[in-house]
């Protein structure tokens, strides 16, 4: 029988290749066969040919696209596309936010020119990448995350491939890569200072992908590398290229400025608020959780509540008081009366929680963006009010992290629960424009209670970036 | 299966030691609690999810238990059928037209010149509805707004419990790097799962008979204690209640101990599995010559005695299990296997030919259906004996074969009926 390489669950296992042969590091023999993970493949190609062991690993094919985006690349993307060549299409590629970091890795994929997986941190990022790959060469994409998996597609002969432009997340990535790893010869990742993390580079571990191209604004430095299972340079490749350009941030943003909506809770409401708040806050305080557990009160909190009813109440008590806060009558107005002013403009609306965000949805008719909705009409909703076909787009907490819609020019945020890291983002949102045309950031609170209290902790400086 | 937070705060760890906290299925407290829950959720058949959840909540109250509440609620759920509502087009199509219009208010202006319900009307119109089937609908894609149209099996107040019980020993495994186990029967099941579950294993004789099987994943040697295989494992868990005689050690890096506890299970614990034993036979063929073996050589009649797959051939990352195996009742050492290769689809036989030859075990016998497209060549170098059948395999022809194959390997049969006798044999 002739010897064999095969790609299986993230590992390359050599089969009919005897113990007392002792293949190269970095094979070991496990379970009674020689194996080693997936990410060796372009290492290991020599030896392979030497001892001319079948290869049975690449299911990766040619993908013909045609670039329909006609935006020329700036000098630094077309050095930094060199370098990465030069270091044997393998590495990362540092550059600033707002610098065009896809664009150079739509660059990348056209030049290799054969089935690539991207893989990004959020979902919000994976909507944007397949809108990106969508528009750049108007073919399939794939996409794998969460509840929304679709990476086959039927091909004439009426067999099911694997689709082979395909966007997915890590934490699904692994699941992906474990089953068809084999299937792209190259790995981009996103964000790519995300993959020292515990689960995250695993699926960099398993996919046998030769060519890998890393994107950041912020390479990890060495010790924060350190204590990690797995440095950036060994799953990835060194660092290619890095260009700081200042002068690149700044440009795109337009002037901003924020204001804030107070409104009043009604008589009744004032009522059940004050008594939630004793029962939530008070609790807490007596015990004085946040002393005790800092930061991971509110988990305590929780384990509490399985166990005395006083805190099972508290529990409750907070999430009614949440709920209050979220949809009181007075926000309901001001979004009422926000919406009539800005008619002539495209809206943004923020809330807190899905169940507001349909319950906006429903009663003015205006689309609604949550992690329920899948990818296709999530870009058709995003086209369509780009395009002015909505003026208005609801959302809860889900359009957190650098989607681009340039077309917004008025936020309102309904609530002040958002974090500063989540604020900040929501700024950008509206601040990545075309022209420089003043946008506006409208928050939305409730005089008096825990929602003004959180705005000031906040503290935003008016920088930009 | 239950979601982490549901399994979460109902593990106890002592030292390195992991339990869960289990609940006891003869409690009338916990009967009541379960009874109510199944009464609730026949209730709300052809209800939304949305209202059964709310439902849940109005029934937890301020309840402390209320982690056993939810639990109970996602097992009647996971074992039910939700389904959307049937719509005219595609519900993001329907949004799609009505939200064209947005956004609309009660009192309309002079950029808002119709009203919320003027829109739905004027939409529904155009699909033949009514406003308020339209606006029912507009969402039906939402899993909130799913119908439970069949509320799954017929639960009662212990076997809801049971099933719950389950449900957290199998959560303690979403943690789980690899697990020990041991076992000595029903492998057949044992490896179905294995393979269904893309888990890899690696299997011993055990000390007292039986296997013991490590189970991990293929990328778990290069990257110590991961937790890719976690839900795999849980998952597999009920194939392991199917056997006898089993036990378990889980390696189990819970959120509150990352260091790592080991998680012990026994075949002495009261879990039950749901999954389906398989039926004694894989074929006809099989079930037909062990009824014919039984009627004219069973009882005293011979002195072979049939046992059903419990041998098994370790191959590596792979097993066989024959289907048979005959034992002498003067000595049980002399052993013969019997596997018979029936109507198979020819992808099927070439790794049956192939696990046969990597076996190389003298001790099996081959019972091959001529009809299928494999000469005795396919089976040369094999250490094992062939004998091709039209119909069926003549039992005669078998036992003699089996005689012959015991006389070659073993020596000649000892004469004597079974005593503390010095074994002849090495």
């Amino acid at each position: 029988m002739s010897t064999y390489v095969a790609f299986h669950g993230g590992t390359l296992v050599l089969r009919d290749v005897a113990e007392e042969e002792r293949p190269p590091r970095p094979f070991r023999f496990v379970k009674g066969r020689w194996r080693c993970e997936a990410y060796h493949y372009g290492s290991i190609l020599p030896y392979l040919q030497e001892e001319a062991i079948h290869n049975g690993v690449p299911r990766w094919k040619p993908l013909n696209l045609v670039m329909q985006d006609t935006r020329e690349a700036h000098d630094y993307q077309l050095e930094a596309l060199a370098a990465w060549d030069k270091a044997g299409r393998r590495g990362s590629i540092v550059l600033p936010t707002g610098a065009g970091k896809t664009f150079v890795a739509l660059q990348a994929i056209l030049r290799v020119n054969r089935s690539t997986v991207v893989i990004v941190p959020t979902i919000d990022l994976l909507h944007q990448w397949y809108a990106r790959l969508m528009n750049a060469f108007a073919c399939e994409v794939g996409f794998y995350y969460g509840s929304e998996k679709k990476i086959f597609s039927q091909g004439e002969s009426g067999a099911f491939q694997i689709i082979p432009l395909t966007v997915t997340t890590y934490h699904s990535a692994g699941d992906l890569i474990a089953e068809h790893g084999n299937a792209f010869k190259l790995l981009i990742c996103d964000e790519v200072h995300h993959l020292p993390a515990k689960t995250w580079g695993e699926a960099a571990l398993m996919a046998p992908a030769p060519f890998r191209l890393g994107l950041t604004a912020t390479y990890p430095e060495e010790q924060e590398q350190t204590g990690e299972r797995w440095r950036l340079d060994e799953l990835i490749g060194p660092i290619v290229y890095t260009q700081q350009l200042e002068s690149l941030v700044g440009k795109q943003l337009a002037e901003y400025r924020t204001q804030r909506v107070r409104v009043d809770l009604t008589t009744e409401e004032r009522v059940s608020y004050e008594s939630l708040h004793k029962s939530y806050l008070g609790f807490v305080r007596e015990r004085g959780l946040q002393r005790t557990h800092g930061a991971g009160w509110l988990r305590e909190l929780m384990r509490l509540s399985t166990v005395d009813p006083i805190a099972r109440r508290a529990l409750l008590a907070r999430r009614q008081l949440l709920n209050l806060l979220e949809s009181c009558q007075g926000k309901f107005a001001a979004l009422e009366v926000l919406l009539r002013e800005h008619a002539g403009e495209r809206i943004l609306v923020f809330t807190e929680s899905n169940a507001v965000a349909y319950a906006i949805a429903r009663q003015y008719l205006v689309p609604v963006i949550s992690h329920e909705t899948g990818v296709v009409e999530r870009k058709r909703i995003l086209d369509a009010f780009q395009a002015g076909h909505y003026r208005v787009v609801v959302t809860s907490k889900v359009l957190n992290e650098g989607i681009d819609v340039p077309e917004a020019k008025v936020a309102i945020i309904l609530g002040g629960g958002a974090s500063k890291r989540e604020y900040l983002q929501r700024l950008g949102r509206i601040l990545r424009k075309k022209e420089p045309l003043q946008a506006v950031l409208i928050e939305v609170l409730v005089r008096n209670t825990i929602e003004e209290g959180k705005v000031q902790r906040r503290q935003v400086p008016r920088e930009k970036r | 299966m239950l979601t982490s937070e549901l399994i979460r705060p109902r593990l106890r760890i002592q030292g390195s030691i992991l339990r869960v906290e289990m609940v006891n299925e003869q409690d009338p407290a916990l009967q009541q609690i379960a009874q109510d829950l199944i009464c609730l959720f026949q209730r709300h058949q052809g209800q939304s999810q949305a209202a059964w959840e709310e439902a849940v909540r109005a029934y937890e109250g301020a309840n402390v238990d209320y982690v056993f509440i939810r639990g109970l609620a996602k097992v009647l759920m996971d074992a039910a059928t939700f389904k959307p509502l049937t719509t005219p087009l595609p519900p993001a199509t329907l949004r799609e037209q009505v939200f064209a219009y947005g956004p609309v208010f009660e009192q309309p202006d002079i950029f808002h010149t119709a009203t919320r319900q003027e829109v739905l009307r004027e939409v529904a119109e155009t699909l033949e509805l009514s406003a308020g089937e339209l606006d029912e609908i507009l969402f039906a894609d939402r899993g909130a707004s799913y119908r439970l149209t069949d509320a799954g099996p017929t639960w009662t107040p212990s076997t809801l419990l049971a099933r719950y019980n389950l449900e957290l020993a199998r959560g303690a495994l979403y943690w789980a790097s690899h697990i020990t186990i041991g076992v000595a029967s029903n492998y057949k099941d044992l490896w179905k799962y294995i393979k269904l579950f893309k888990l890899m294993f690696w299997a011993e004789p055990g000390q007292n008979g039986g296997y013991r099987i490590d189970l991990d994943g293929p990328i778990s040697p290069f990257v110590s204690s991961t937790l890719r295989y976690g839900r795999q494992l849980a998952a597999f868990l009920p194939a392991l209640l199917l056997c006898e005689r089993w036990h378990m050690q889980a390696y189990v890096h819970p959120p509150q101990a990352p260091g790592g506890t080991l998680y012990r299970l026994d075949h002495t614990c009261s879990l039950r599995s749901h999954f389906k034993s398989s039926g004694m036979f894989d074929s006809r063929l099989e079930e037909d010559f062990a009824s014919e073996f039984e009627q004219k050589m069973g009882e005293k009649r011979g002195h072979w005695r049939m046992i059903r797959e419990s041998e098994v051939l370790l191959l590596g990352d792979t097993v066989m299990i024959p289907d048979f195996a005959l034992v002498d009742d003067v000595d049980e050492t002399r052993k013969i296997l019997i596997e018979l290769v029936g109507f198979w689809h020819p992808t099927y036989l070439r790794r049956k030919v192939e696990k046969v030859r990597a076996a190389n075990c003298a001790h099996l016998l081959l019972l091959v259906y001529q009809g299928l497209n494999v000469t005795e060549e396919a089976f040369e170098g094999s250490a094992s004996e062939v004998i091709f059948f039209q119909n069926k395999p003549v039992l005669k022809e078998v036992m003699e074969t089996v005689e012959a194959m015991a006389n070659r390997i073993y020596g000649p049969r000892p004469k004597r009926r079974r005593k503390k006798k010095t074994k002849s044999l090495e």
